[in-house]
């Protein structure tokens, strides 16, 4: 008699469904851009490096990523070491407001300096030539820079959380046995305390390269009106009248390999044995004080904070609540009706609101689901090549939103799979786009759960998903939660998939902000905006409130 | 009669056989340690016994039946077996009596029978006025009673412990070594317990299993396994020994590499003229400083070491000496703390032919 374990089939499918997730999208791109009807051939990759447009739109988002890596870098490393290292008042609050930027949409940040530093209307330019009584725009945000500073805006946080780690890591016994051996302040700084954080610098401008590498929505709302086309938006545009699907999928393939080798990069420089000991058990740390300094740094700080956060948020407050957003906010001038005329008369927006939430709630579950049941086989090791699998989980962290949605319309609109019109593609682009966040927080959480404690349950009778039930789950309850909250906040804000893969059936609130754009309707937009920020920090104080986890992966 | 019954049991880990060729019987009630250094194999023994393991080769029978084998695999669940573990794995979100009731949940009992079976167990194991506390709220020692206790409530037909006192302190190790004796005693539950500590093992077995690099080197009781050890790689993982090499004469008799010839025990572990090693504990070995003593020995057939003490070293209730000998090399000697003896003293070390056992080398 034969005992096989009545669980193995759970665990195959999960991985069959990971690696079809992952690998159908990208066959279908790397398929329609090298076969047509004659057959293989390179024609299509021949246009993208050939064809002007799109080297001017390769050339753009070079120049523009570079920049944001750098401007992130600085920032985010000065930010992050002011917060760690010095005795710098408000700690929390700063940590806080840096949460808040990471947690806003860019195109939400994006839309909100149109409004600013626009160059007729903007708030900031009308102040500008008020004070002045100049004649032109002071900043005109419809620009390469502009594009390039609101970028960095929202990119910077990816930067801060990543230094401030391994700020708190080097210890400063390092930095004192340097100066025990005669080295000065400086000297040390730069023969220490550089060269321990430099990997992570070289990592955290990767990271906000990558970023913006990969961002559509800004760049559409910014740059579009200035004639500037970076990849994404040149890719969308393919996907306008006429598409030119084939096109679209050459055009991200130089995107995709460009991600997947800065990764690569990336990994090799944070595998580095050099790293691994600031990783180690940090010793005690002394805070540096600022003296004199204390005063221009808080400052600083909080004018970077005030250009991502206080200001963008004060102008979408203002804009929701006002008749003319460009008026000041008088009593005459102060109105609900955008409110009422949002969420009950403008027709796309209760679809759109219902259709995000239950993306969000749907994508959050399933996805949840899935990133547990495949962790626990990696962390497991449940069958041959399991460890593979993190490979595939991982897999769509080079892949930028808006070229898993071409891989996933040319897949998902032929048989035998169409779901093309059906807010079921976005389903499965969020899925998709968000499994590496589920499945990292899910790793983490079982790697800290012994095997031996679910070893101990079999023994004493329950079977594999009895213990998992009873033991396991339990006590991987907020790590869990806190997977599940982070891609429901990851899906209602996702624009770049979204915009190639809606329907008008299947239109969400990202893509409804997108369109209302166009017809210039301020102040439902702001609304819209606010929900979702709104909807954002609520789940994310609430994940912080029962699991101590924090979005950014930053330690108290 | 033998409960389980391991036999030509064989698993490997990316080629390298991690347990190999391993026969094992063990009786009713009886009490079995495996027992090697680190990476010998023991743990996946008790693995593969459990279930969470399947061999590659061999089977393992328990009343007769086969619950292991490469192509049949009973899953630990179905067992009625209990394991301790290394890390205790106590269940960090249920309390002790939760803990301990966990396993009673599969076995179709009243709640009354639960409540009883508990309450008896943890008074057994003297947690009883703990049983609403949560493991973070209990020390290291507590919370092994709570895994035993857990073990124990079951009543199962075998007891499996992986190293479950290496995360202790070492007062605390040696109560919980007497404690799981007497536990034994009192349960008679036949138990297989994995260790690298041979005071443990000595100190809790009926028998001792010693497994070298995969395979099984010798079984038998723990003073057999102490006084009677069979290779060289058992005589000094087992307690400290003094080992000498030579040629054995057939008569009882070994020539030394140095050409002294000694009188050696043998239990057929060797054959005349093969190459062996002569193990010789150093506790078993007597130091005299005077010719007339040294003579009545060899009178009596000891074998009668010339030699210089070259170290002493007092440890309160003993004294080890390292002496160096006139024919050839050192010999380790524990002798009682009463008899003290000055380094650079000429002395003669004596030894029993019943204490000089040859071993495989």
């Amino acid at each position: 008699m034969r005992f096989s374990d009545p669980t193995l089939p759970v665990w195959v499918g999960a991985a069959l469904l990971l690696v079809f997730l992952m690998l159908f999208p990208l066959a279908a791109i790397f398929r329609t851009s090298l076969w047509d009807e004659n057959g293989f051939n390179l024609s299509r990759y021949v246009e993208v490096f050939t064809n002007e447009q799109f080297l001017k739109a390769i050339w753009n988002t070079l120049i523009i990523s570079i920049w944001v890596g750098a401007i992130s870098v600085t920032i985010g490393s000065l930010l992050a070491w002011l917060v760690t290292r010095t005795d710098l008042p408000w700690k929390k609050a700063i940590r806080a407001l840096v949460m808040a930027s990471f947690v806003t949409p860019p195109f939400l940040g994006a839309f909100a300096w149109t409004l600013l530093a626009g160059p007729n209307a903007g708030a900031l330019n009308k102040l500008y030539r008020a004070m002045t009584g100049a004649e032109n725009a002071l900043f005109n945000i419809f620009s390469m820079p502009g594009l390039i500073f609101v970028m960095a805006l929202y990119s910077f946080p990816f930067v801060f959380a990543m230094i401030a780690n391994v700020c708190e890591l080097i210890s400063s016994d390092l930095e004192d046995a340097a100066e025990i051996l005669g080295a000065n302040k400086w000297r040390t700084a730069m023969t220490v305390t550089l060269p321990l954080a430099l990997p992570a610098l070289v990592s955290g401008f990767i990271l906000a390269f990558l970023q913006s590498l990969s961002l559509f929505g800004a760049p559409a709302i910014l740059g579009l009106p200035a004639g500037l086309h970076t990849i994404t938006t040149q890719i969308w545009a393919l996907f306008q009248y006429p598409p030119r699907l084939d096109m679209a999928a050459a055009f991200s393939v130089p995107l995709l390999l460009a991600t997947m080798g800065l990764i690569a990069v990336q990994k090799r420089i944070l595998g580095r044995k050099g790293f691994s000991t600031v990783g180690g058990k940090g010793g005690a740390r002394r805070l540096i004080n600022l003296g004199r300094g204390r005063m221009p740094a808080l400052v600083f700080v909080f004018a970077i904070l005030s250009l991502s956060v206080f200001l963008p948020y004060w102008i979408l407050l203002k804009a929701a609540l006002s008749r003319a957003w460009a008026l000041p906010l008088t009593w005459d001038n102060f109105t609900l009706k955008n409110f009422s005329f949002a969420f009950f008369e403008y027709g796309d927006t209760q679809l759109a609101i219902y259709n995000t939430f239950k993306l969000g709630i749907l994508t959050a579950t399933v996805g949840t689901l899935l990133a547990t049941l495949i962790a626990y086989i990696t962390n497991r090791n449940l069958f041959v090549g399991a460890r593979y699998l993190t490979f595939f989980a991982l897999a769509p962290l080079v892949i930028p939103g808006i070229v898993l949605a071409v891989g996933l319309f040319i897949a998902y609109t032929r048989p035998p799979l169409v779901l093309y019109g059906t807010i079921w593609i976005l389903f499965v682009a969020f899925l998709t786009k968000e499994m590496p966040i589920g499945f990292s927080q899910a790793e983490s959480t079982f790697k800290s759960i012994h095997p031996e404690l679910e070893d101990a349950s079999r023994v004493l009778g329950a079977n594999r998903l009895l213990s998992l039930k009873e033991i396991t789950a339990p006590l991987a309850r907020s790590g869990l939660i806190a997977a599940w909250s982070f891609i429901f906040v990851g899906v209602i804000r996702e624009l770049s998939a979204a915009i190639l893969l809606f329907a008008p059936k299947s239109k969400v609130v990202s893509v409804v902000i997108f369109d209302l754009k166009e017809e210039g309707q301020v102040g439902v937009i702001a609304v819209l905006g606010i929900l979702l920020l709104l909807v954002s920090f609520a789940v994310i104080l609430a994940v912080q409130w029962l699991g101590g986890r924090d979005v950014m992966g930053t330690r108290e | 009669m033998a409960i389980v019954s391991i036999r030509a049991l064989r698993k490997t880990f990316a080629g390298a056989a991690a347990v190999n060729d391993l026969d094992l019987e063990i009786g009713d009630g009886e009490f079995v340690s495996l027992l090697g250094p680190s990476g010998c194999g023991k743990t996946t023994t008790l693995r593969l016994l459990a279930g969470f393991l399947q061999p590659d080769a061999g089977e393992i029978r328990v009343g007769g039946n086969v619950i292991s084998s490469a192509h049949l695999l009973v899953p630990p669940e179905r067992r009625n077996m209990s394991m301790i573990f290394q890390s205790y794995a106590v269940w960090p979100h249920m309390t002790v009596s939760q803990n301990v009731a966990y396993g009673l949940k599969f076995k179709r009992l009243s709640r009354h029978e639960i409540d009883e079976k508990i309450a008896k167990l943890l008074a057994v194991v003297h947690l009883a006025e703990f049983k609403d506390r949560y493991p973070a709220e209990l020390s290291g020692g507590q919370q092994q009673r709570v895994a035993l206790a857990r073990a124990l409530v079951v009543q199962p037909q075998i007891l499996l412990m992986d190293e479950p006192l290496s995360n202790l302190d070492a007062n605390l190790r040696e109560e919980m070594r007497f404690e799981i004796r007497r536990l034994h005693e009192e349960f008679k539950i036949t138990t297989v317990y994995v260790t690298h500590d041979q005071a443990e093992a000595m100190a809790t077995s009926d028998r001792i299993a010693v497994i070298d690099r995969g395979r099984l080197v010798q079984v038998g009781q723990p003073g057999e396994i102490f006084d009677r050890p069979k290779t060289r790689f058992v005589a000094e993982f087992v307690g400290k020994a003094n080992i000498l090499t030579g040629s054995y004469n057939g008569d009882g008799s070994v020539q030394l590499n140095d050409g002294t010839k000694i009188h050696v025990s043998n239990d057929g572990a060797s054959a005349a003229s093969a190459e062996v090693a002569v193990c010789l504990r150093p506790h078993n070995i007597l130091l005299v400083a005077d010719d007339v003593a040294a003579r009545k020995l060899a009178e009596q057939s000891y074998n009668v070491f010339r030699g210089t003490i070259r170290r002493s070293i007092y440890f309160g209730d003993a004294v080890d000496y390292t002496v160096q000998l006139s024919s050839q090399g050192t010999l380790r000697v524990v002798t009682q703390p009463d008899q003290r003896l000055a380094a650079g003293q000429q002395i003669y070390a004596a030894a029993h032919p019943n204490h000089c056992v040859v071993v495989r080398d």
